[in-house]
């Protein structure tokens, strides 16, 4: 039967009556607390204590109970010495490859396939990996990242993006190639473009961060402050220079509610298969790869070459050319490879901003091909500047503070 | 009337020594030493005593703001906040303790030794972990204003 507009209406009308409930609202504690996280002066300290906390476990979980109490005992007591005894031919190139150099006593140096490559990736990253998804799955779940995103909207604007694009950097800071896929959720190809880029350049992933708490825990502060900076001074310079909108964001704020487990559980388990899928092939054979571009001089020959470079504008030994190769597929197998380099701790912090700079990993290159061809040509472009200008800039800090 | 009177002088009084430990914490690493007294210790690390500090700091002025006008929803919020931010740093320099006492140490056995374990946690403490105790009264008022009602 057909209704006409009025009848809708009192149909509309009935319904109400018996489903709606009037009267005035009060406040609970739970909005209360809510409403203080999203305010800029009660929700920064909350949002900072938040992120020291996310952090602090990160460090205690991930280096000091699992990589350092446990993982390298078993690595470098155990999985080493068998490695190097029980595989034949010590001294050959296949031998080189596999298992590394023989003589090297802890798997960071010993840097061969199997040896650095599953310490790394099963030693390390899985760790890191494991405990960032956890806490990440338990802020998603509370529903803190919306809150998130409103308190940080306003910063966001100055380069360009808004609230959401806390979603792909905080992703990223887990893996860049679901973080690349996040850039997604942004409406404007400049927004997108700007997000990719600085994700690209200066967000470190879960793998590289839990390798530079185990190598370089005293200056990584300094490490990922340099690379924060970097952030806001280039997406400012971006919002500036690349033409489109960025446009306000409308976001419904959820209350607060209790994480189920089986929830957490299921995306923990599905972003640790997706990392894994990614990670153990990558970071094996990027030790290959890097061996075998040592034993045919290539990595020498790159050193050389780029050596005025590297040592007189980035101020970093030109040793660090091999871990450079290496950083295109793995970005915490480049960082290991920098510790056993001989350096200043500034070299090695200057090393390492670098390696996270200097180009995305392969996983994520492809990402970014597959977002568009166009922008990731774009991307590169504008990190091959960054790379360049920031590196000189960090070399000249140094100088002036005359730490370099 | 009484007794909340004596919330607010007790959230005063949380209040004031919480902000000054959070100004401590932040003096110490600012120059780059460590300072223990007591069961008190203030760690020389930029990360738990620079930024800790920041926090401990926040908590203490979250207690001052919120013991005006104490019975509003939103002032009595900011007093949960406090705690809230005390227990974070707490339970994070406690998750640090639990993590250093599991493993038996670079050289030793795969696990610590009971005596190890244990003395992992004597003190001295950090002051998120000192003031942990004192914060828990708000967890009362919570519940008493539950049944008030």
């Amino acid at each position: 039967m057909k209704q006409t507009i009025e009848q809708r209406w009192d149909l509309i009308d009935k319904i109400a009556k018996q489903t709606v409930t009037f009267g005035e609202y009060t406040h609970s504690l739970k909005d209360a607390i809510g409403e203080l996280t999203i305010k800029p002066f009660t929700g920064i300290p909350i949002a900072i204590a938040i992120m020291y906390a996310f952090w602090s476990i990160f460090g205690s979980f991930a280096g000091t109970l699992f990589t350092d109490g446990f993982m390298v005992k078993i690595f470098d007591g155990h999985f080493l010495p068998w490695m190097q005894n029980i595989f034949p031919g010590d001294g050959g190139w296949l031998y080189y490859i596999i298992v590394g150099d023989p003589l090297a006593d802890n798997s960071f140096e010993a840097f061969g396939m199997l040896t650095s490559g599953l310490f790394v990736a099963i030693g390390v990253v899985l760790p890191a990996i494991f405990i960032f998804y956890l806490m990440l799955a338990l802020l998603e779940d509370m529903g803190y990242m919306p809150r998130l995103a409103v308190l940080i909207d306003t910063v966001l604007h100055k380069i360009g993006l808004h609230g959401y694009a806390i979603v792909p950097t905080i992703l990223s800071l887990g893996c860049n190639v679901p973080g690349v896929t996040a850039t997604r959720i942004l409406e404007t190809k400049k927004q997108r473009f700007i997000m990719m880029t600085l994700l690209a350049i200066f967000i470190p992933c879960g793998a590289q961060i839990g390798i530079m708490e185990e190598v370089i825990p005293d200056t990584m502060g300094w490490v990922l402050l340099y690379l924060i900076i970097g952030y806001f001074v280039f997406g400012y310079i971006l919002n500036k220079i690349v033409p489109g909108k960025s446009p306000e964001f409308l976001i419904d704020v959820p209350p607060y509610r209790k994480p189920m487990i089986s929830n957490i559980g299921k995306k923990v388990w599905g972003r640790i298969v997706g990392f894994f899928k990614v990670a153990i092939p990558f970071v094996l054979l990027g030790c290959g790869i890097v061996n075998v571009l040592y034993l045919v001089g290539f990595i020498d020959w790159v050193g050389n070459i780029l050596s005025p470079v590297f040592v007189l504008w980035f101020g970093v030994p030109e040793a660090t050319a091999g871990p450079l190769i290496a950083a295109f597929l793995r970005k915490d197998l480049a960082v290991a490879q920098l510790s056993v380099i001989e350096m200043t701790p500034y070299q090695m912090i200057s090393a390492v901003v670098l390696v996270s700079i200097y180009f995305p990993c392969v996983a994520t290159f492809a990402m970014m091909i597959k977002e568009g061809t166009k922008e990731m040509l774009g991307a590169l472009a504008v990190l091959f500047t960054v790379v360049f200008l920031y590196g000189g800039l960090i070399h000249l800090i140094g100088i002036l503070l005359g730490v370099a | 009337m009484a007794e909340r009177t004596i919330a607010v002088i007790y959230f005063a009084i949380l209040g004031i020594i919480t902000t000054a430990f959070g100004i401590a914490d932040i003096l110490v690493t600012a120059g780059s030493g460590s300072f223990a007294i007591g069961i008190l210790e203030i760690p020389d690390d930029l990360f738990r005593g620079g930024w800790g500090g920041f926090i401990v700091l926040s908590a203490g002025l979250f207690y001052l703001s919120g013991i005006r006008n104490f019975e509003n929803i939103h002032q009595f919020s900011k007093i949960i906040m406090g705690s809230i931010l005390i227990w974070i740093m707490a339970g994070c320099d406690i998750f640090a303790m639990i993590t250093e006492s599991i493993p038996g140490g670079e050289d030793g056995s795969w696990f610590n030794t009971l005596d190890g374990f244990l003395g992992m946690y004597a003190p001295p403490y950090a002051p998120a972990v000192l003031l942990l105790p004192f914060s828990l009264m708000v967890v009362y008022y919570i519940f008493k204003r539950k049944q008030d009602i």
